[in-house]
């Protein structure tokens, strides 16, 4: 089976505005792949290249085998896409929006109907369904998406920023439905700000910025990338000359030494096995050590590290990748914008 | 053709305005009763000779119906889309496995439906200020389709294009409107000097209406006026060279959507 998604060297221009650039990203079939990164990213606007609302300027990109603007129409059978912005159809109850989307995707009337039931069922909505979308609420809103990325039974689900100011419960609702359309085989591509929700939920994630895929790894890989810091409490408190020799001495896997009264913190890439090789050192310069602690880098933090961007301090090398990268779109501010618009008049 | 998407996005597009008498069917039949008190009875009531041998109500007939159908079908299809656009859910559509084709095809068939529906509305409420009979039944229906098509295609072009909706005010008011005023809907082309004759065969609403008054009451000011070569078959060229450009708007129509103009990034 070819891969659910394929892109090859992917670029989108918005005049002299790079939005994509040469992003080349392979997702499973199968697979529940995050794909994170900062706001301006370049995240939807991949997303809408799959699904024919932006126009790649180059590169290939394919669904399921299918290239999206050659084969669109059965790349495009294969997405349920649960946007980030409210475009729903305001003048239907949202049975009916269900129903016409079935129907666009070729399912008949009483199946879609049928569907379209089913959906509103799973995500918890069914007694709204004669309301229209205006009438909703925001957390009901946000699930009618997804009922309607659904109500076509695709192979491929793509999720832009489904949990985007939704509460705790229903954060964790969507979490259990996704985790559950993909153990019955869907592929799921989501998108998100919350590092939480892509270590829970997701297989892989691809790190991009600036339109540039930075890396593309699972959580846990992510996570051996960090450096942890191993905190030291002495005896007695260190002088600024001894923290001078500790990290003359420590260099050799010491990235970082700092010392605060007789607390101690060394920043090291695996705490676990370095520690016990930072006490003998420590003890063999004359320090008594009262207590350890080791604490990891959170995803969060990698995350942070890995799309930290030229202008601001950078304290690692992968920083680098990001000194080439050109200025971001705001693609979220024109959501905003879109989003606020307002239905007018009924001609 | 006729594939479930595209009866789905068809049907649509016609539950909307239908489900909206008040938005949709209201307006036109009330425009049309103040046009045929004010224009036909009141005013008509002191032209004492027949406009083109035929009474001025009766001659009104056939102007308004292509009035009432055009707007309509150009409104509802420029709506539809720029409505759509404007608050996203058009996205619904594009992200479908619809074919351009069915597409356009689907949103222009559903414009030229209500635009049908109210030429018939329109023509309805003249029957009741003056008898009415069909002529050239046929010949009737066939253009009336094809300027509800024509004008519905328009619309798109106009839904597609708008940044606003001023847009689409200013192109059915400034536009539209006196294009058609001046189509010979309120006189007979026989009214006027040779001059402005010939300058108003350069009106393209003037084979629209005319076209339908020959289908609907067999009397065409263009074999009266035109030049003696076009005269002879003027109503049936007229419909010729309508269907031809109904064709190529919607051919542009689709070209538009393949390309994404006004709906893509």
């Amino acid at each position: 089976m070819p891969p659910a998604i394929e892109t090859v060297d992917l670029v989108k221009e918005y005049g002299g505005l790079r939005a994509l650039q040469e992003l080349s990203l392979t997702v499973e079939e199968g697979e529940f792949f995050g794909l994170l990164g900062p706001n301006g990213a370049g995240k939807t606007t991949f997303i809408n290249t799959l699904v024919g609302l932006v126009r790649k300027s180059g590169g290939e990109a394919r669904v399921f085998g299918h290239d999206v603007e050659d084969d669109y129409r059965e790349a495009r059978d294969a997405i349920g896409l649960a946007p980030q912005e409210f475009n729903v159809d305001r003048f239907f109850p949202i049975r009916e929006v269900l129903m016409h989307k079935a129907g666009y995707h070729g399912i008949p009337e009483d199946e879609a109907a049928e569907r379209a039931d089913e959906v509103l069922k799973r995500v918890g909505i069914y007694d709204k369904r004669n309301e229209r979308f205006d009438w909703l609420s925001g957390g009901m809103k946000r699930r009618l998406l997804l009922a309607r990325a659904l109500v076509t039974d695709p192979d491929l689900l793509i999720l832009d920023e489904p949990t985007a100011g939704v509460d705790v419960q229903l954060r964790h609702d969507l979490w259990e439905l996704v985790t559950e359309l993909n153990e019955e085989g869907t592929t799921v591509l989501l998108t998100t700000h919350y590092i939480e929700e892509a270590e829970r939920l997701c297989d892989r994630v691809a790190i991009v910025n600036e339109g540039r895929k930075v890396t593309v790894a699972t959580p846990d890989e992510l996570k051996t990338r960090g450096t942890d810091t191993i905190a030291v409490r002495l005896e007695s408190p260190v002088d600024g000359t001894a923290v001078a020799d500790l990290e003359a001495a420590l260099g050799t896997y010491a990235h970082e030494v700092s010392a605060a009264g007789d607390s101690l913190e060394v920043r090291v890439d695996d705490g676990g096995s370095t520690a016990p090789q930072l006490l003998n050192d420590l003890e063999a310069r004359g320090h008594e050590i009262v207590d350890l602690e080791i604490s990891r880098t959170s995803l969060e933090e990698i995350f942070v590290d890995l799309t930290r961007s030229e202008d601001r301090t950078v304290t690692r090398s992968s920083a680098s990748s990001a000194d080439e990268e050109a200025s971001s779109m705001d693609e979220e501010g024109s959501s905003a914008e879109a989003s606020e618009r307002e239905q007018e008049g009924v001609a | 053709m006729l594939s479930v998407g595209f009866r789905s996005l068809f049907r649509r597009e016609v539950l909307r305005f239908v489900r909206r008498p008040k938005n949709t069917f209201m307006p036109p039949a009330i425009t049309n009763v103040l046009y045929f008190a004010v224009f036909g009875v009141i005013l008509g009531g002191r032209i004492d000779e027949p406009v083109a041998g035929i009474g001025y109500i009766l001659f009104l007939i056939p102007g308004l119906v292509v009035l009432g159908t055009i707007s309509n079908a150009f409104e509802n299809a420029s709506f539809s889309i720029f409505h759509g656009r404007w608050n996203e859910y058009i996205h619904e559509t594009l992200t479908s496995p619809l074919s351009y084709i069915e597409m356009v095809v689907a949103y222009v068939a559903a414009s030229a439906v209500r635009g049908l529906i109210v030429g018939v509305i329109v023509a309805v409420i003249g029957a009741l200020f003056v008898p009415l009979s069909i002529e050239n039944g046929l010949f009737l229906v066939a253009t009336m389709v094809v300027i509800a098509a024509l004008f519905s295609g328009l619309g798109i072009v106009g839904g597609l294009v708008a940044r606003d909706f001023d847009d689409l005010t200013v192109m059915n008011q400034f536009i539209l409107r006196p294009l058609v005023f001046f189509g010979a809907v309120f006189y007979s082309l026989t009214m006027l000097d040779p001059l402005w004759q010939y300058v108003s065969l350069l009106n393209p609403m003037v084979y629209m209406v005319d076209s339908v008054r020959y289908g609907l009451l067999g009397y065409s000011d263009l074999l009266e006026v035109a030049p003696p070569a076009y005269a002879e078959f003027a109503p049936y060229a007229s419909l010729g060279v309508l269907t031809l450009l109904t064709a190529a708007v919607v051919a542009l129509d689709v070209y538009l959507f393949k390309i994404g103009y006004g709906l893509t990034d």
